[in-house]
């Protein structure tokens, strides 16, 4: 049986993450009859101190699908952590080197998929560092409004979009050839203006800042150059 | 005038000793007063995305880490120079780390800029001139055209260099750089 290794990667803790969300339901669409699913949180794992046992499932992983958030254009910091010290572990001496498969699952919150491809050529470039095969990536553009919206009409569209990536991937999976796949792209398709969704985006933050006992004018505070 | 050069002492090969030499040495010979941060990765903690730095105290971090002291550092310098070990095509984790925190330095909400692309607004008038500059050893081409890209493709106001031999193409890389504060559009 194929081992299947669900890599979640948002640093954020006790609060929903949306990448996790995205891996769910990726991980959903895998058979549990035919493979083995192993979810890694990589936030757990650094919290629990837990690095040394998850890779060592990582290193009996016959797919790796890795799904983070995008951090200033890249993969977060935590993550890069996470994949540079799996990769002296793995490359070390006396580890058995498997033929592995990775996908990588990128969302962001500016609608614009196409912000996360430089992201996704990073996942390639750790899989050539790691002589696995990088298959492809499912770029996401206003990824915590899809999670958010999920239900209502006029993200019907991208869900079902979402769901036919994820089944690509579980497709893939399968695949003893491997052809040559694109990466997939996939946005909000907005029921009003872009400028709306800017300025609901705005509106967002500022109830929650002042549900923080934030003034509007606070949230543009300017804490080290004062005289500006 | 203030050069920051902020480098990773997880990665002290004998390329980044050079670099670093040699970056020290231009910036003092253009008259700068340069202050160094030698970072381990114990200093800074990664960015939990928790957004206090938008919805709690605004513009500040609030982990309790050596990172408020760098960001203050940063936004009162005329230069900073990040020299960065090439991983995967990316930043080195610690490095990664201070680029992931810069957010406070950002405002939350959402603009468009002239390409049509989104982006968060700057916080401040003007910001510190940024270069980034990444060196290793063997690094392929398709890893050090991606380093360029992550950072060349999505910001504007920053530079990203490659440190290669000769070191002089290095500094008459540096020599076309316009030093001095900047606006911060992203």
């Amino acid at each position: 049986m194929k081992n299947i290794v669900l890599v979640s990667a948002s640093p954020k803790i006790n609060e929903q993450s949306v990448s996790k969300e995205f891996l769910e339901m990726a991980g959903n669409q895998i058979n549990s009859d035919l493979y083995s699913k192993t979810l890694i949180d990589v936030r757990k794992s650094f919290l629990t101190h837990n690095l040394a046992e998850d890779f060592e499932t990582l290193a009996q992983a016959d797919v790796m699908i890795i799904s983070f958030p995008l951090y200033y254009f890249c993969l977060p910091g935590m993550l890069t952590r996470f994949l540079v010290d799996y990769q002296n572990y793995y490359t070390a001496p006396g580890n058995i080197k498997k033929h592995v498969k990775v996908y990588a699952i990128v969302n962001c919150g500016f609608p614009e998929p196409e912000i996360n491809l430089e992201a996704v050529r990073v996942i390639k470039s750790f899989s050539q560092h790691i002589n696995a095969e990088f298959r492809f990536g499912v770029l996401i553009g206003g990824g915590p409004m899809m999670v958010a919206a999920k239900e209502a009409p006029f993200m019907k569209k991208a869900v079902q979009k979402l769901n036919s990536a994820f089944t690509s991937i579980t497709a893939d999976i399968q695949d003893e050839i491997s052809t040559t796949m694109d990466s997939i792209y996939i946005g909000v398709n907005f029921p009003f203006s872009r400028h709306l969704y800017y300025f609901m985006g705005g509106r967002g933050w500022i109830t929650m800042a002042r549900k923080n006992g934030l003034k509007i004018k606070e949230l543009y505070k300017k804490p080290y150059r004062i005289n500006e | 005038m203030k050069a920051l050069l902020i480098s990773d002492q997880e990665y002290l090969t004998n390329t980044y000793q050079e670099l670093n030499d040699l970056t020290g040495k231009f910036f003092k010979q253009k008259g700068y007063e340069i202050e160094m941060i030698e970072l381990k990765g114990e200093n800074v903690t990664f960015c939990m995305g928790c957004f206090g730095c938008w919805i709690k105290k605004p513009g500040e971090c609030i982990i309790n880490d050596g990172m408020s002291q760098i960001n203050r550092r940063v936004m009162n310098s005329d230069v900073v120079i990040y020299l960065s070990s090439i991983i995967f095509g990316q930043f080195s984790p610690t490095i990664k780390n201070v680029i992931d925190r810069g957010l406070p330095n950002m405002l939350p909400f959402f603009e468009k800029r002239p390409d049509g692309s989104t982006m968060h607004p700057p916080r401040y008038d003007t910001y510190p001139s940024q270069i980034i500059i990444g060196y290793g050893d063997d690094i392929s081409n398709e890893d050090k055209q991606l380093f360029i890209d992550v950072t060349k493709k999505h910001r504007r106001s920053i530079e990203v260099l490659i440190y290669q031999e000769p070191f002089e193409n290095t500094i008459q890389a540096l020599n076309s750089i316009e030093l001095g504060r900047v606006g911060g559009l992203l």
